[in-house]
């Protein structure tokens, strides 16, 4: 087999296996938002299909597989069928860089492979956030296509709600950034090694606490997720801007929200949580006489902060009403970004004196 | 923004409740102590039924004596009492029998019913019954217009064990009732 031959073969395997896991916590994930939905609200949720229910991604799966698929009369056809796929595609394509585990290399022949993460590259959250904010063409493009007042009002409130909180993601991470020195996720990630008060929530000089609550509430509204939904806001806009869309083109929407959701975890896990660190110095396995298998206990640490995180997306799902639309406006642009751009201040400071004293 | 309120200064506690996300917390907390405590109020309804209440007004039918003769002797007075004009009777002679009359059509339109019970209390006879049933839901209106067999069919299948014969009734009503015996009798 030619070089480019097993380098391609390599690089679709590592894609195909992180597909699989994203694509199956997406599954994982609509069942357990609406069993943790239930539980919180004393309901049981989904109880018919399978027993407890836990068949009912694969029924929702096969619904909405099989509905008819309407495209409005009067809608831009091309741009109608685009947009589902403009908005899956950002939310998938930034799991590229996640680092899921140890930073591994071994040698196929000659070309070097990383098994947990498919390419680690030295921008990697540039990347990552790059690719975010093109997820919201997505949307707009979805309500502008529909030929519907109400889709097109989602759309647009969508457009100014991703791009005022996608502003306070990027500044928010600037502390992380500044601390780690580099914006390549694998390298933040190992900078964090070594118990949980090296985690850049936690981490001397600057503790990024602050900067991890900006991060936790714009991603919440970035993902379009209650109590930030307005763009979906089904209690005053039908159902947003996906008003028009059925079958599976909506379970392509659908797919892109959870998608995105799992991707903000990872991030936050990566950047603020330690990533695939243990909480405590070394690790376990190695003192249970294994220390190869040490890996499977990281990578269950990132998929255990990942989750955690998710969690708090049901909770808050759970707990809070929607906001208006002028207080969305107001909290990000007069109370997130202050406080993201004081963070970074008091972070380059403290990174300042830090090395001077060193 | 005219109905923003005039702003008032926070005191201390008030503004670091703000900052602190107090309330939501406070919140959070609460649905995080029905997760830990899942007590569901759910009922699995087509696998476990609520127990109805004794007086539970559902399905309407029709009754029967303990012989098998219909109670009903097509008098009017519940299509007169019901208040959404659910029911039609037509009456006839019983044969040969001249004081004696029967239904021998009766309709009912459950799409307008709305069981309130007083064509029962209005029936000399108690030829009417409110049953416990509450499953009609069916896929064509058409189904819930019920005529006297599948309303007699109703009665027969929720009361089972039926009322006294009619030859121990009140003198009175006796006279004047069915006796229609084109009926079979009830076997034995």
């Amino acid at each position: 087999m030619s070089e480019f031959g097993l380098r391609l073969a390599i690089s679709l395997t590592q894609i195909a296996a992180v597909m699989g896991i994203v694509i199956v916590t997406v599954l994982i994930l609509t069942l357990a938002e609406r069993k943790v939905l239930g539980w919180m609200q004393d309901r049981m949720g989904p109880m018919e299909v399978g027993p407890y229910g836990i068949l009912q991604p694969f029924a929702d799966a096969i619904k909405l597989f099989f509905k008819e698929d309407i495209v409005p009369a009067g809608a831009n056809k091309l741009l109608f069928t685009m947009a589902p796929i403009l908005c899956l595609i950002p939310a998938f394509i930034g799991f590229a860089v996640i680092p899921w585990g140890p930073n591994w290399k071994f040698e196929v022949n000659g070309i070097s492979v990383t098994p947990f993460v498919i390419s680690d590259i030295n921008i990697g959250i540039l990347y990552i956030l790059a690719f975010a904010s093109l997820g919201a063409y997505g949307i707009i493009l979805g309500g502008w296509a529909s030929n519907s007042k109400y889709s097109l009002l989602g759309g647009l409130r969508s457009a100014a709600q991703i791009i005022s909180y996608e502003l306070n993601v990027g500044l928010s991470i600037v502390g992380v950034l500044l601390l780690a020195g580099s914006l390549s996720l694998v390298k933040i990630t190992d900078a964090q090694a070594g118990g949980f008060w090296n985690w850049y929530l936690f981490a001397l000089p600057a503790p990024q606490i602050f900067a991890f609550v900006v991060y936790v509430i714009s991603s919440v509204a970035e993902t379009n997720r209650v109590p930030f939904d307005l763009p979906e806001a089904e209690s005053e806009l039908v159902a947003g801007f996906f008003t028009e869309y059925s079958g599976l083109r909506f379970a392509f929407f659908f797919l892109a929200e959870y998608a995105n959701m799992v991707l903000v975890s990872c991030v936050a896990a990566a950047l603020f949580l330690g990533g695939w660190n243990a909480p405590y110095p070394g690790t376990i396995m190695a003192l249970l006489g294994a220390p190869s298998l040490a890996w499977a206990e990281n990578t269950m640490w990132f998929a255990v902060k990942t989750y955690s995180f998710l969690f708090l997306f049901f909770w808050l799902r759970a707990t809070l009403p929607r906001l208006r639309y002028d207080q969305l406006m107001r909290f990000g642009w007069k109370v997130m970004l202050p406080i993201a751009l004081g963070n970074i201040v008091v972070t380059s400071l403290a990174v300042f004196f830090y090395n001077q004293m060193k | 923004m005219a109905t923003t309120p005039t702003s008032k200064r926070l005191s201390l506690s008030e503004w670091f409740k703000t900052v602190t996300f107090y309330e939501i917390l406070v919140g959070m907390k609460a649905t995080l102590s029905h997760l830990l405590n899942y007590r569901p109020v759910t009922l699995q309804y087509p696998h476990e039924k609520r127990t109805l209440p004794d007086n539970y007004r559902g399905m309407l039918a029709l009754l029967r004596y303990d012989d098998g003769t219909e109670k009903c002797v097509g008098c009017d007075l519940c299509e007169a009492a019901c208040p959404s004009r659910v029911i039609r009777v037509v009456s006839a002679e019983v044969p040969d029998e001249p004081t004696k009359r029967y239904s021998k059509e009766y309709y009912m339109d459950m799409t307008r019913c709305l069981f309130c019970g007083m064509c029962v209390d209005a029936c000399p006879v108690d030829a009417l019954g409110m049953t416990r049933e509450f499953e009609w839901a069916v896929y064509d209106k058409r189904q819930l217009h019920l005529n006297k067999q599948q309303l007699l069919a109703i009665g027969d299948r929720s009361f089972p064990v039926r009322e006294k014969r009619l030859e121990l009734q009140h003198p009175n009503v006796a006279f004047f009732n069915v006796a229609f015996k084109h009926v079979p009798p009830k076997p034995n």
